[in-house]
C-alpha cells in the first residue's frame, strides 16, 4: 500500500467520523426545534464535541499538507481558517441563552459542513480507490 | 405665582392615567384635550384624535344594545320577531338561569334544544355539514341606551357629510327597513345609498351573495363590516354555526337586530372631525391635502385583498396628519392606544374586562394584517410588549382569582377558556378560540357538586376577565411551591465599606425584614459576605448570636456546615438581627481589596439551589479572585468606535454559565452594583438577564451623600417588599397562523416558545415578537399568556392574560391600529439587541431605517402623493410621535453615538430599556419636562385625581428663560433647572437661599418649607416619584444655568428635540426622513 493510499485511507476514516458527528448535530438541533431536549442539554451534548471536531479536521488537514496532497491541502484550509477565526472570536461555542436566536445559524452552518463532509468523504474514497488500483 | 408671567390659562396635565380600551370616558377626554390646544388648532386636534374622541365602546355603555349574535334562531320564527320586554336585565337571574337552553334569549323566547334550532333550509348549504350545533352566546343585555358621547345630531351630521370611506354600516342601515323602536336617529342620507350602490361593484359580488351578506350581518351583528367579509368570504365554515345556513335564500327581512345605533358605534366622532377639519390642516400642514383620502386609502385597501373586495368599508377615516412645521403634540404620549374594533360578538360574555388592559399586554398593531404579505408590506413591526407581573397599586383593581381549580383547557393546543371562545351544541361543549378544536365544558362550569347547587357559568372569572389567576391544581407541580429564599451575597472589600454600602444595605435589609413577604412563615433567609474569603453565618444558634463561618480556600469552596446557613425568617429573627446590627462594625477596618464573587455566588447557588429562591448580590468592586474574575476592561479609545459593543458584552463566561445554571434550579440573581470607578456592569447584568432578576446600578454611590443612601434604600426595600413570582414559566399562544419568533427581556428560552423565569419581578416587561405561519382566514386573532408560578403566599397560580385583535386585510386599517408607544417598546428592545450583540451604529441606522420604512409605506399607499417628492411628511395621527420617540432613542444614553458615555452606563440604560414597561419607557426615553415657576396655580395642589401636575412641554431648549424654573424627569432622574435671572423670591420660596448664586447645584433634597412655593414642588417631586409603577426612585438634581458644566449637559442631552451635536434635531432629524422617504421607493 503506498503512502498515498494510506493518506487518503486515513481521511476516509476521518472524513466518515466528521460525517457522523455533523449528522448528530443536525439531529440535536431538530430535536431543540421540536422541544425534545433543552437547550442547556443540547448545548452541554454538542460543545464536546466542537473542538475535538475542528481539531480533527485541522489534523487531517495537517497530514494532507505534509504527504503533499495539495488539492485536498487547498480544498480543507477554508474550513480550518473559519474554525480559527471562530475559536479567535471565542464564538465557537454553543451558547444555552443565545441558542434560539442563532439556530438558524447553527442550523445552515451545520449543513453546509455536513455537505462538506460529504464531498470531501467521497473524494477521499475516490482518492484512495484510485491510489490503491496504481498500486497494484 | 408671581416669578414671572400670569399663570396660563386652566392647563391640566395629561397625566392621567391610562384607562381601559373599553372603558374610556370620552367626553372628558375630548375636552380635556381641546382645553390643551390654542383654538385655532381645535379642529386639527380633533380630527387628529379619532380614537380619543371616539364615544362609544362597547364596555362603556352601561346596557348594550346587543342584537342577538351567532345563536341559534329557530325555523319558524320570523327574522324579525318581536323582542322581549326591554326591560330584560342581562343580570336578571331569570334570564341567566334559561340561558343555557335558550341561547337565543335575544330573538325571543324559544325553547328546544340547539338541533331544534336548526333552520329547515339548512340542508341546502354547505354549512349545514358544520357538525358542531349553534354557537351559544351569552345572551344579551336588551334595551338601548342613548350613546353618552355623541348627541344624536352629531351623528346625523355625519351622516350628511358622507365620508366615502365609511359605508360602515350600510347594508344594513339600507335595507333594514324601517327601523324598529331602537333604531330611533338614523335616517338613511343620501350619501349612504350611494355607497350602498356602489358596493356590489367595488366587491365584485354577485347580488344574491350580497344578500346573504346583509343576513349575515343582521344575524351576526358584526360591528365591523370588515369583518362581515371575512365571515362571508371562506371562513364560515369555521366560524359561524348552522342557524346562518338557512338564511342564504331568505329574503333580505329587515329585522330588529339590525341595530341602530351599531352605525354610530361605527362611526368614530373623528370622521366629523376628519371632514370639517380638512381646510383648517392646510395652512397648518403647509401643503394641499388629498381630497379623497378615505377613499384613496379605502381603495387601497380594497386592492390589498384582491377579489376579496370591500376594503373600503369599514375603514375608519385615516387622519393624516403632516409632521413638519408643527411642534410634536408630546400630551398624546399619554393617549391610550388605538381601540381595537372587536365585534360586540366576539366574546361571549360581552364583559367590559374581556379584553386585555394595555398595562398588561398590548399588541403593536391592534388590527392583524389576515398576510404576511400584507404586514411585510406596512413594514409595521408587529409584536407584544407584555408585563405580566405589573403591581397593582391600590384603588386598582386587582386580578380576579379563580380559586375552584377548574382549569378548562383547549385538549389540543392547551389554551386555557377565555371569553373569547364560544359555546356549542348547547352549551355542552366549547369551540377553542385559537384551534377550533371542540372541548367537554366542565360540568362543575354549571353544577357544584359540593353544594349541590346550580351555579351560572356566566359569572365565571375565566369568562368574564381577560386577565384572570387560576389557582393550579397538584398537576401543576413538580414539588410542592418553594418557599421564598433570599439569599444575600454581600460585597464587604475595602470599596464597599469605604463607600458605605454595606452600612445603608444592613440597615436597610433590618428595616424591611417585616415587609420581606412572609404569609406563611416559610420565608428563608442567608447572608453571605464575601471579600477574599467567604464568610457564611450561622444564623440558628442557640446562644442567639451569629455564628461567622469562614471559608478562604476558594478553590474549592465548600459549605461549612450542612444546614442553618439559610435560615427560617421568623425562626431567626433575633439572631439575623443582631447580624445585621453589627455588619457595618464587623468589617470597618477592613484593607481587604479582595472580592471573590464567583466562588461566594456558586456557595449561594450550593446553598439555595435544592430549593431555588433569590440570590441578591451586593457589588461594590469588580470581582478579582478565581473565577469570574473580571479586569477593568474600559478603554475609552474604544468608546464610539465599532469595537464599542464589545464593552458591552459578557467578558467573563462564567456569568452566562452561571446563570444557566441558576436558571436550572429556579435560582434568580439580582444586582446591586456600586461602581466609584468602573464595575463591569455588561458583564453582571448578565445573571440577572438570563435569570429574571434585576439590575440596580448605582454609579459613584457614597452613603455620606443622603440622596445616594436614601435612593438605595429605597429601591432596596421597595425590591425586598415586592410580592414576587417564583419558579414561573411564561409561555405565549396566539391563534393558528402566528408563532412567538423572537424574545426580549430578562428570562431563560427553555424551548422555542417556553420562558423560563425563575423569578417574576413586579412590573418587568416582555417583548415578543410575531411572526407567521400561515396566512389568517379568521376574523378574529388571539393572543394568550400564560404565567404558571408560585406567588409569594406559596400557592401556585397560573396567571392568563387574553388579548383578542381583529384581523384586517386593508393597509390603511393597519396603520390606523398601530400603537406608536407598542412599537417603540418593541423597537427599543430590537435596537438594544442589536447594540449589544453587533455595532451601535447598526442599530441606530436600523432604528432609522424602520421609520424610514414605515413613512415611506405610508406615503406611497395611504397619500395621493404616492410617488415623488413631497414637501412634507405625513403619517396616520396614531403614528405621530413615532419619528420623536426613536430620536429619543438615538439620543438615548443606551444609543447614542460619541465617546463620552461609559459602557456602565450605557450598559444599565441598555438593561433598563429592554425592560421597563411601556409606563415607564415612554418617559425613559421621551423625559417629562415641566415648567414650574409659572405653572397655574392648581398645579402641586390635591386636586380630584390626586396632584395636579403642570402640563407637560416640548424638550426644546426653547422654552427655557433665563428667570425660568423647569423641572426635567424621566423615571430614573429629576432635574430642577433654574435660569441665571430667577428672580430671589423664588429661590427664597423653593430653597429658602436669598439669591440665586446661594443656590447650590448638584444631587439634593428639596428643603421642606412653609412656603406655598415650595409645598407644591415637593408634592410634584413626590407625585413624580411614586406615579409609575416602578420600584426606582428618581433623584433630583438641581442644575444652575451657570453652574456645573458636566451636570449641565447632562440635562440638556436630554432636550431631545434640540440639536446635540453630532445628532440632529427633532426638526433636522424629520428633514432626513424625508429625504430619504422621498429619495426611497417603498
Amino acid at each position: 500500500m503506498s503512502a498515498e493510499a494510506m493518506v487518503f485511507l486515513f481521511g476516509v476514516i476521518v472524513g466518515a467520523g466528521l460525517l457522523f458527528v455533523k449528522v448528530f448535530f443536525v439531529i440535536l438541533i431538530s430535536d431543540l426545534e421540536v422541544d425534545y431536549i433543552n437547550p442547556i442539554e443540547l448545548c452541554n451534548k454538542l460543545n464536546q464535541f466542537v473542538l475535538p471536531e475542528m481539531f480533527v479536521q485541522a489534523f487531517m488537514t495537517f497530514i494532507f499538507l505534509i504527504s503533499g496532497q495539495w488539492i485536498a491541502t487547498a480544498w480543507n484550509l477554508p474550513l480550518v481558517a473559519y474554525n480559527a477565526n471562530k475559536i479567535m472570536n471565542g464564538k465557537h461555542m454553543f451558547d444555552a441563552t443565545e441558542i434560539f436566536r442563532t439556530l438558524g445559524q447553527h442550523k445552515k452552518e451545520c449543513f453546509i459542513k455536513l455537505g462538506f463532509y460529504l464531498l470531501s468523504f467521497f473524494y477521499y474514497l475516490y482518492r484512495m480507490i484510485l491510489a490503491l488500483v496504481n498500486d497494484s | 405665582m408671581a416669578y414671572s408671567q400670569p399663570p396660563t390659562p386652566n392647563m391640566r396635565p395629561a397625566q392621567a392615567p391610562h384607562p381601559r380600551p373599553g372603558f374610556r370616558p370620552p367626553q372628558q377626554q375630548q375636552q380635556q384635550h381641546f382645553q390643551q390646544h390654542p383654538p385655532q388648532q381645535q379642529q386639527q386636534g380633533q380630527q387628529q384624535h379619532p380614537n380619543l374622541s371616539r364615544p362609544t365602546t362597547p364596555g362603556q355603555q352601561p346596557m348594550n344594545y346587543r342584537p342577538m349574535g351567532n345563536g341559534p334562531r329557530p325555523a319558524n320564527s320570523p327574522v324579525g320577531m318581536p323582542r322581549p320586554p326591554l326591560s330584560q336585565d342581562p343580570n336578571s337571574p331569570l334570564l341567566q338561569q334559561g340561558q343555557l337552553r335558550r341561547p337565543s334569549a335575544a330573538g325571543g323566547p324559544i325553547p328546544g334544544s340547539p338541533s331544534n334550532q336548526r333552520p329547515p333550509m339548512a340542508g341546502s348549504h354547505p354549512m349545514q355539514q358544520q357538525p358542531n350545533g349553534a354557537p351559544l352566546q351569552r345572551p344579551p343585555p336588551i334595551g338601548v341606551t342613548s350613546d353618552p358621547g355623541q348627541a344624536p345630531g352629531t351623528f346625523m351630521g355625519q351622516g350628511q357629510q358622507g365620508v366615502p370611506g365609511s359605508p360602515a354600516m350600510n347594508p344594513m342601515g339600507y335595507h333594514a327597513g324601517p327601523p324598529n323602536g331602537q333604531n330611533r336617529s338614523q335616517p338613511p342620507t343620501p350619501k349612504l345609498q350611494h355607497q350602498q350602490h356602489q358596493q356590489p361593484h367595488q366587491g365584485l359580488q354577485p347580488p344574491y351573495q350580497q344578500q346573504t351578506h346583509q343576513q349575515q350581518q343582521q344575524q351576526q351583528q358584526q360591528q365591523q363590516p370588515h369583518q362581515q367579509h371575512q365571515h362571508q368570504q371562506g371562513h364560515q365554515g369555521q366560524d359561524l354555526g348552522a342557524p346562518n345556513a338557512g338564511l342564504m335564500a331568505g329574503p333580505p327581512t329587515p329585522t330588529p337586530q339590525a341595530g341602530a345605533h351599531k352605525p354610530k358605534r361605527m362611526y368614530p366622532t373623528g370622521i366629523n372631525a376628519y371632514t370639517e377639519s380638512t381646510p383648517g390642516l392646510q395652512p397648518l400642514a403647509g401643503q394641499p391635502l388629498q381630497p379623497n383620502m378615505n377613499q384613496l386609502a379605502g381603495q387601497m385597501g380594497a386592492m390589498n385583498v384582491g377579489s376579496t373586495g370591500f376594503g373600503a368599508q369599514g375603514i375608519s377615516p385615516m387622519s393624516t396628519v403632516a409632521l413638519m412645521g408643527t411642534a410634536p403634540k408630546i400630551l398624546d404620549l399619554d393617549a391610550p392606544p388605538p381601540a381595537i374594533n372587536l365585534p360586540e360578538t366576539a366574546s361571549i360574555t360581552q364583559s367590559p374586562y374581556a379584553n386585555c388592559d394595555p398595562s398588561y399586554k398590548r399588541s403593536t398593531l391592534n388590527a392583524i394584517p389576515a398576510t404576511s404579505q400584507l404586514l411585510t408590506k406596512s413594514r409595521l413591526p408587529f409584536g407584544l410588549v407584555i408585563t405580566p407581573y405589573r403591581s397593582v397599586k391600590e384603588g386598582e383593581e386587582p386580578v380576579p382569582v379563580v380559586s375552584d381549580s377548574i382549569i378548562a383547557r383547549c385538549r389540543r393546543c392547551r389554551t386555557y377558556i377565555n371569553p373569547f371562545v364560544k359555546f356549542v351544541e348547547g352549551g355542552q361543549r366549547w369551540k377553542c378560540n385559537m384551534c377550533y378544536t371542540l372541548n367537554e365544558v366542565p360540568s362543575s362550569f354549571d353544577y357544584d357538586s359540593q353544594t349541590q347547587q346550580p351555579v351560572d357559568r356566566w359569572q365565571r372569572k375565566e369568562l368574564n376577565h381577560a386577565v384572570v389567576e387560576y389557582i393550579a391544581p397538584t398537576e401543576y407541580m413538580v414539588r410542592p411551591p418553594q418557599p421564598l429564599v433570599y439569599m444575600f451575597v454581600i460585597d464587604v472589600s475595602y470599596p464597599a465599606i469605604q463607600c458605605g454600602m454595606v452600612a445603608t444595605a444592613a440597615t436597610t435589609i433590618l428595616e424591611s425584614l417585616d415587609r420581606i413577604p412572609n404569609d406563611e412563615g416559610r420565608t428563608k433567609v442567608g447572608i453571605i459576605t464575601v471579600d477574599s474569603s467567604i464568610h457564611f453565618y450561622n444564623l440558628n444558634t442557640t446562644s442567639g448570636e451569629p455564628q461567622m463561618l469562614v471559608v478562604s480556600d476558594l478553590e474549592e469552596a465548600y459549605l461549612p456546615q450542612p444546614q442553618d446557613l439559610l435560615c427560617n425568617l421568623s425562626e431567626c429573627r433575633a439572631t439575623l438581627e443582631a447580624l445585621l446590627n453589627r455588619m457595618s462594625d464587623m468589617f470597618k477596618d477592613t484593607q481587604n481589596v479582595g472580592n471573590a464573587l464567583g466562588p461566594a455566588l456558586n456557595s449561594a447557588y450550593k446553598l439555595i439551589s435544592p430549593i431555588g429562591g433569590k440570590i441578591l448580590c451586593l457589588q461594590a468592586s469588580l470581582p478579582n479572585l478565581e473565577t469570574g474574575t473580571l479586569k477593568m476592561r474600559e478603554d475609552p479609545k474604544l468608546l464610539g468606535t465599532s469595537k464599542e459593543s464589545t464593552l458591552l458584552q459578557a467578558a467573563s463566561s462564567f456569568y452566562k454559565s452561571f446563570a444557566v445554571e441558576c436558571s436550572k434550579s429556579q435560582v434568580c440573581v439580582d444586582m446591586f452594583l456600586f461602581g466609584s470607578q468602573y464595575s463591569d456592569v455588561a458583564t453582571l447584568s448578565c445573571l440577572p438577564r438570563f435569570t429574571g432578576g434585576s439590575t440596580f446600578f448605582y454609579p459613584a454611590f457614597t452613603a455620606a451623600k443622603s440622596e445616594d443612601a436614601l435612593k438605595f434604600a429605597h429601591e432596596l426595600a421597595e425590591f425586598l417588599s415586592q410580592r414576587i413570582a417564583l419558579e414561573a414559566v411564561m409561555r405565549v399562544r396566539a391563534s393558528k397562523g402566528l408563532r412567538m419568533s423572537a424574545f426580549y427581556g430578562n428570562f431563560f428560552v427553555r424551548s422555542t416558545d417556553l420562558l423560563s423565569l425563575p423569578n417574576v419581578p413586579r412590573d418587568q416587561s416582555y417583548s415578543i415578537e410575531v411572526s407567521y405561519d400561515d396566512n389568517l382566514t379568521i376574523p378574529i386573532v388571539c393572543f394568550q399568556t400564560a404565567l404558571l408560578h408560585t406567588s409569594s403566599s406559596g400557592e401556585r397560580r397560573i396567571r392568563v392574560l387574553t388579548l383578542a385583535v381583529p384581523v384586517t386585510t386593508s393597509l390603511s386599517e393597519l396603520y390606523m391600529s398601530a400603537d406608536q408607544v407598542a412599537i417603540s417598546t418593541l423597537l427599543a428592545c430590537k435596537a438594544v439587541e442589536r447594540g449589544m450583540n453587533s455595532k451601535l451604529d447598526d442599530a441606530r441606522d436600523a432604528l432609522t431605517n424602520k421609520v424610514v420604512d414605515i413613512l415611506g409605506v405610508y406615503k406611497t399607499h395611504m397619500t395621493a402623493s404616492s410617488s415623488g417628492a413631497t414637501p412634507n411628511l405625513q403619517v396616520c395621527d396614531n403614528l405621530k410621535l413615532l419619528p420623536l420617540l426613536t430620536l429619543g432613542m438615538l439620543k438615548h444614553v443606551a444609543l447614542r453615538g460619541g465617546s463620552q458615555i461609559p459602557s456602565d452606563l450605557r450598559a444599565y440604560a441598555m438593561h433598563l430599556l429592554s425592560t421597563l414597561p411601556s409606563q415607564c419607557l415612554i418617559p425613559f426615553v421621551h423625559p417629562r419636562f415641566y415648567s414650574l415657576h409659572d405653572m397655574p396655580e392648581h398645579c402641586g395642589t390635591i386636586g380630584a385625581d390626586g396632584i395636579e401636575m403642570p402640563q407637560a412641554m416640548n424638550l426644546s431648549s426653547e422654552r427655557l428663560t433665563r428667570s425660568g424654573l423647569y423641572m426635567l424627569e424621566d423615571g430614573q432622574n429629576i432635574f430642577l433647572w433654574i435660569g441665571r435671572d430667577a428672580v430671589p423670591q423664588l429661590c427664597m420660596d423653593l430653597f429658602g437661599v436669598p439669591n440665586y448664586e446661594s443656590v447650590r447645584g448638584g444631587k439634593t433634597t428639596l428643603p421642606t418649607l412653609e412656603s406655598d412655593f415650595n409645598q407644591r414642588v415637593n408634592l410634584i417631586v413626590g407625585k413624580t416619584r411614586e406615579m409609575r409603577r416602578t420600584a426606582y426612585y428618581p433623584q433630583l438634581y438641581i442644575v444652575k444655568e451657570d453652574g456645573d458644566a458636566a451636570l449641565r449637559l447632562w440635562f440638556l442631552s436630554h432636550l431631545i428635540e434640540d440639536r446635540a451635536e453630532p445628532i440632529m434635531s427633532y426638526y433636522q432629524y424629520l428633514g432626513h426622513l424625508k429625504d430619504r422617504v422621498n429619495s426611497g421607493s417603498f
